[in-house]
């Protein structure tokens, strides 16, 4: 029992990095209608950003995921204005062949200049944990926890009080009336693709210290924060959380229970995607 | 008519590779004749790809295609023999690519593309930890029957490469281009006008994970061995895909043409970069959809008017 508890308390801790990571591909789905096959690149930028800073500076993390987010949300603006803008009104195809493009070359481009081996964040505070009776949490991911909670929360103000949350989920809702209103619909998908790409680089941050960074650590964030945004339905942003929860819950009953699961963590994902898949197949005509 | 003025340039480009290994190459003759090998396995890679392209669906998958002919005829091939092994291999890719597409082409066309990369992801995590397939440590591949000819191999990829094309002629020549057209253009315009969507999809997806199949059956009786980080990798999909573009979509001598020079100059290049050289791919990928989406024929084809 305690066993059991121990592990839902593991997931339940990581599923805050996944619905922040997979709020933010949601938010490009959504708003930009674009899929973004680089979305988990900028989170690998944000884990060797974090990595770079440590290892050279020794600046903890915790300043990390400022600079983070300034810097990714600045890479996204630029990804946005000169790679996304241009395929807008071209094909889907075309646009998901250029975001799996620039995924590609980001991926390969980190190879060549960090080599494959993993590399980890090791700040002072990284092993240390607390202990609530029978039960040990990490107080790093709780952290991130915390941090990915109180993030969704601000996005969730901002979505619903601000003029300019209006107008983002304005522009998700119908591409052509809010022209006729007066917003700018460019500059609202900049600022939504920015945004996607600023949460994907704080998350990046706080990886780099649960887990490593690593050229890969990105493409495996982004099939997952697929699964998770299918199981929610496409754009749908309140159902990323719910959604994120019982895909980290999923890993971390199978890596608990199945034997030898360490491996097969990582087919988790597919069958979360699989099934929401085969179950939206069903509900279709 | 403008179909059938390709007709010259591809037979050339087929009678080339039929007679490479009797040209007179000097000393360079083994090293061509491995290049034309990969060439003629990776465009048939390429077409099979773009027959899949001409329905619209973007996929992902066909890395893993690849792997489970491999390594579907590399476990059957010291039991059965080489032919029976490939066209195993071949029938296993095909049973993937329907489990995959019966689920997902129902739906909105991202959803193939996303879950189709995700297949080849997780295809290579069971690679891994399953028993039979040798895990990490890999597979040992029989050469193709029994190595009493040299040239099987090259005749192997040959005849994959003959296959794919006359596939993706039929496909350009018979109604079924009109039925791809159609669901590529528009799915709920081609619903109206009679075509079965899902049923063309489907199709053209077997099709494609057929020759996609017997690629990788080939290819690992040419490596003799095979790992899943190197029969399941994403660096086939992206080959497979980056040559139609770079070529030409949605046609035969696109992917033909994209095929020599790219895999060509992989090969050559491989000879200076050893790790990250996808990052060529991806960076020709991003600037041919941004600034020559029709390729390299597109690009010959508007010269000559």
């Amino acid at each position: 029992m305690e066993l059991l508890l121990q592990t839902l308390l593991n997931g339940l801790l990581m599923s805050g990095v996944y619905a922040l990571v997979a709020t933010g591909l949601a938010l490009s789905l959504g708003v930009v209608g674009i899929v973004n096959f680089a979305h988990g690149e900028f989170l690998m930028m944000g884990a060797f950003l974090s990595y770079l800073f440590f290892a050279l500076q020794g600046l903890d993390p915790l300043f990390s995921l400022g600079l983070a987010f300034l810097a990714a949300f600045l890479v996204g603006g630029l990804v946005y204005q000169g790679l996304i803008r241009p395929v807008l009104p071209a094909p889907e195809l075309n646009q998901m062949l250029l975001t799996f493009g620039l995924s590609i070359l980001l991926q390969n481009l980190a190879l060549l200049l960090f080599g494959a081996d993993t590399r980890v964040v090791a700040p002072s505070y990284q092993a240390a944990t607390l202990t609530l009776g029978p039960f040990f949490l990490g107080a790093v991911p709780l952290g991130a926890f915390m941090l990915s909670l109180g993030l969704l929360f601000l996005l969730q103000v901002f979505l619903t009080r601000s003029r300019l949350g209006l107008a983002m989920r304005a522009v998700a809702q119908n591409r052509l009336a809010p022209g006729l209103l007066g917003i700018e619909a460019d500059q609202v998908y900049l600022l939504a693709f920015g945004l996607a790409a600023a949460l994907a680089g704080v998350a990046g941050v706080m990886l780099s210290v649960i887990l490593y960074a690593s050229p890969t650590v990105g493409f495996i964030f982004t099939l997952k924060s697929f699964a998770i945004v299918a199981l929610a339905g496409l754009g749908n942003l309140k159902g990323v959380v719910p959604a994120a929860l019982v895909l980290a819950l999923a890993e971390a009953l199978v890596s608990t229970y199945l034997p030898g699961g360490g491996g097969l963590v990582e087919a988790v994902f597919f069958l979360v995607l699989f099934l929401a898949l085969v179950g939206r197949a069903w509900r279709s005509p | 008519m403008r179909e059938l003025s390709h007709l010259p340039f591809l037979s050339f480009f087929l009678l080339l590779f039929a007679l490479l290994p009797f040209l007179p190459l000097g000393i360079w003759g083994a090293f061509l004749l491995d290049v034309g090998f990969f060439i003629q396995l990776f465009t048939a890679m390429a077409l099979s790809w773009d027959l899949v392209a001409r329905t619209g669906q973007l996929s992902l998958a066909h890395g893993a295609f690849f792997g489970l002919g491999a390594y579907g005829a590399g476990l059957l091939a010291p039991h059965v023999g080489t032919l029976p092994a490939l066209v195993f291999g071949a029938f296993v890719a095909g049973a993937g690519a329907l489990l995959l597409g019966s689920v997902t082409l129902r739906l909105h066309g991202l959803y193939f593309a996303i879950a189709s990369l995700a297949f080849s992801e997780v295809l290579r995590t069971l690679a891994l930890k399953l028993a039979f397939t040798g895990g990490p440590i890999g597979l040992p591949v029989p050469p193709p029957f029994g190595g009493v000819w040299p040239l099987a191999a090259y005749y192997l990829s040959f005849g994959v490469l003959l296959l794919a094309t006359a596939l993706s002629l039929w496909a350009e020549w018979s109604p079924f281009r009109l039925a791809q057209a159609a669901t590529r253009q528009s799915e709920a315009v081609a619903r109206v006008l009679g075509v079965r969507v899902v049923r063309v999809k489907l199709w053209s997806l077997l099709l494609g994970s057929l020759v996609a199949g017997l690629s990788g059956g080939v290819y690992g009786m040419k490596t003799l061995f095979l790992s899943p980080y190197d029969a399941f990798s994403l660096g086939r999909a992206v080959e497979a895909l980056v040559i139609p573009i770079f070529g030409g979509l949605y046609s035969t001598l696109g992917p033909l043409v994209g095929g020599v020079v790219l895999v060509g100059l992989e090969q050559a290049l491989r000879l200076w970069i050893k790790e990250g050289y996808l990052v060529v791919y991806g960076a020709i990928l991003i600037l041919v959809i941004l600034f020559l989406p029709r390729g390299l024929v597109g690009l010959l084809g508007r010269r000559r008017g």
